[in-house]
């Protein structure tokens, strides 16, 4: 209990030294001319100074960032939804609900859930840009027209924020593991029984992510914190680069590399036949079959349905916030209603297409049924990071090839995921406090340092990050979603959100979806999250109350929180100020 | 792998990728925006 507290105590003491520290860089002088006069002149009061400072900008300047291609905004938001979940959550959600009868609930999802609400959001971004914001709280309160849905708005940026304190530290583990397999040595001796291989790559696994122990990075295994500065840095050279510059420029390549990564190591996987003639019945024919024989009693439970809707949520990026910052930085007469489509098209390709091919078809290969079941049983990280290795340990001599391609475009799919969760964070900092990029990339940067260090330091059985995961990748997520459907079809009203969708658009959503958007959407989601909330809050609240690092991970979701909380406070009377329509009651020019 | 097995994979995957080609078509034959047009000169 005592080194719990001590542990904590380093963790705040390095919180307000890098508070105080940034406090003193606001403190700094400026060459003359970079700031108004009348902050300038504020007197020698420090508090004075600094809260001129934060309040210097009173009027807002014009917004010039935008996308430059149509396809750059489609690639960015498909790259988002594009994540590790298509790949490695997907085939165990679906091998364990049923199989191929899986795809039924799954579809039904996407058509009901998935696209309606994408489509409403890219449609309350893109109006909120036109009005001069590109964050959630701001575009929520004129959408959803009161500073109520601005502060609950506030999600949309806790979200991604949040996410991205652990997000970016898996994305380095994807990093390092492809680096291993093109530098050596081999994680999995492949002349070693299965038994031994499961506890190398589970030694492995747990050594490079810190998972045995906390504190295991501080300690002495340097290499994985090198693997996240790397990340870390990355992310957010890109994301300061701007929309245009940086997100597009580097989605633009990303995504089809990506795809082509997918493609050597799917065509490999295909090709396998049957490997180890002792097995026969170890083939690839029935390594598909473990994923797509339909199981249609799976249906009658309503967690198969639970688990679908929950798939398809995470997968397309709804509910996150991003697709709303992202939509605007459109212009006023791009389309979305296509643009929308074609990237949930595209994040379905590299979800079923790619993740419903490989994954579990290359474990069922080596493994056989019962290895897989494992596997799959294991979760994301156990396949992914553990059975995956030993998969790649029996390719032979194109094993580390592969190796490397699968995790490196794991990485791909993993970074362009997470810079969408720097830029609502930074799009907000932005136009909040009146920053320029800079300067909100400073912030940034330090409100990132203090929430990723702890995921980083408290690594054991990996229950800080967990609970980040659950209660703002998962819970908040539902509850976003519900407030951004709720404030586009009864708040914004249906008959001027369709008119606005359809402002521009190259395709027509049909009409039907105009009663799905207003009545079968929120209520789906509603007894989705009733259920989701029924099944797993007790057991999530339990947790809380037993394990100090589960209380430490909401003290940090708290701070996080009460940061963004103010900025929205300070933004508020800022766009006052400068006259904007913060509560959408004027008409969008 | 079972008959229905082969049903449901190959219609999910012509579902999911004739829908992206068929989105991919229409974005790529549109006029481009004037932003995406190489500079002149």
């Amino acid at each position: 209990m005592l080194s719990g507290v001590l542990v904590f105590a380093r963790f705040f003491l390095f919180l307000i030294i890098g508070l105080l520290l940034y406090a003193y860089y606001l403190r700094v002088p400026r060459p003359p001319g970079t700031m108004p006069d009348q902050v300038q002149a504020t007197g020698t009061s420090p508090i004075r100074e600094v809260r001129s400072r934060l309040e210097w900008r009173t009027s807002m300047k014009p917004q010039t960032q935008e996308w430059g291609t149509r396809l750059g905004v489609i690639l960015a938001v498909a790259g988002s939804a594009v994540g590790l979940g298509n790949f490695l959550r997907f085939p165990g959600q679906a091998a364990e609900n049923g199989g191929g009868a899986f795809m039924i609930p799954y579809f039904a999802a996407l058509i009901f859930l998935g696209i309606p609400i994408g489509w409403a959001e890219w449609t309350m971004g893109r109006y909120g840009g036109r009005k001069g914001f590109h964050s959630a709280p701001a575009i929520l309160g004129v959408i959803g027209k009161g500073a109520a849905a601005r502060y609950i708005g506030v999600i949309g940026v806790l979200i991604p924020l949040a996410v991205s304190f652990y997000y970016t530290y898996i994305e380095a583990w994807c990093l390092g593991y492809a680096w291993h397999y093109v530098a050596g040595p081999a994680i999995v001796d492949p002349a070693a029984s299965p038994g031994s291989q499961m506890r190398q790559a589970a030694d492995f696994y747990s050594g490079f992510t810190g998972a045995s122990e906390n504190g295991i990075l501080a300690a002495g295994s340097v290499q994985t914190f090198v693997f996240w500065a790397i990340t870390f840095g990355v992310n957010i050279w890109i994301v300061s680069r701007g929309i245009s510059k940086g997100v597009e420029r580097f989605c633009t390549w990303a995504m089809p590399a990506m795809a082509i990564c997918a493609l050597i190591v799917l065509a490999r996987v295909l090709t396998l036949g049957t490997p180890d003639v002792a097995f026969p019945d170890r083939n690839v024919s029935s390594g598909l079959g473990y994923m797509w024989n339909p199981n249609f009693e799976k249906l009658g439970d309503p967690g198969t349905w639970l688990a679908a809707a929950g798939q398809i949520f995470f997968s397309l990026s709804v509910g996150f916030g991003v697709i709303m910052n992202y939509a605007s930085y459109m212009k006023k007469n791009d389309d979305v209603v296509l643009s929308g489509l074609t990237a949930s098209a595209t994040n379905e390709v590299f979800e079923v297409g790619f993740g419903g091919l490989i994954t579990l078809t290359a474990a069922f290969v080596f493994l056989g049924a019962s290895g897989t079941a494992a596997a799959v049983a294991g979760g994301t990280f156990g396949l992914g990071f553990t059975t995956l290795p030993m998969v790649f340990a029996q390719m032979g001599a194109l094993g580390a090839l592969l190796g490397a391609v699968w995790f490196f475009m794991l990485f791909l799919a993993a970074i362009t995921s997470s810079i969408s969760m720097y830029q609502p964070a930074l799009a907000f900092f932005e136009e909040s406090l009146g920053w320029s990029r800079q300067r909100a990339v400073g912030l940034l940067v330090a409100v990132c340092l203090a929430g990723s260090f702890p995921v980083m330091y408290f690594s054991r059985g990996g229950v800080f990050l967990s609970t980040l995961d659950d209660w703002v990748g998962t819970f908040l997520i539902f509850v976003l979603a519900m407030v951004q459907i709720f404030c586009f079809s009864w708040v914004f009203g249906l008959d001027r959100g369709w008119e606005e969708a359809h402002r521009g658009a190259h395709i027509r959503i049909p009409r039907v979806f105009r009663f799905v958007m207003k009545y079968v959407a929120p209520l789906y989601l509603l007894v989705v999250f009733v259920a989701f909330s029924v099944r797993n809050l007790p057991a999530w609240i339990r947790g809380v109350a037993e394990q100090p690092l589960a209380q430490g991970a909401l003290v940090l979701i708290a701070a996080t929180t009460a940061l963004l909380l103010i900025c929205i406070r300070l933004g508020e009377k800022r766009w006052r100020a400068a006259g904007l329509d913060l509560d959408g009651r004027r008409p969008a020019e | 792998m079972t008959v229905l097995g082969w049903v449901f994979l190959i219609t999910s995957l012509a579902c999911v990728w004739g829908l992206a080609a068929w989105c991919f078509y229409k974005v790529l034959s549109l006029e481009p925006r004037r932003s995406d047009e190489p500079p002149r000169g």
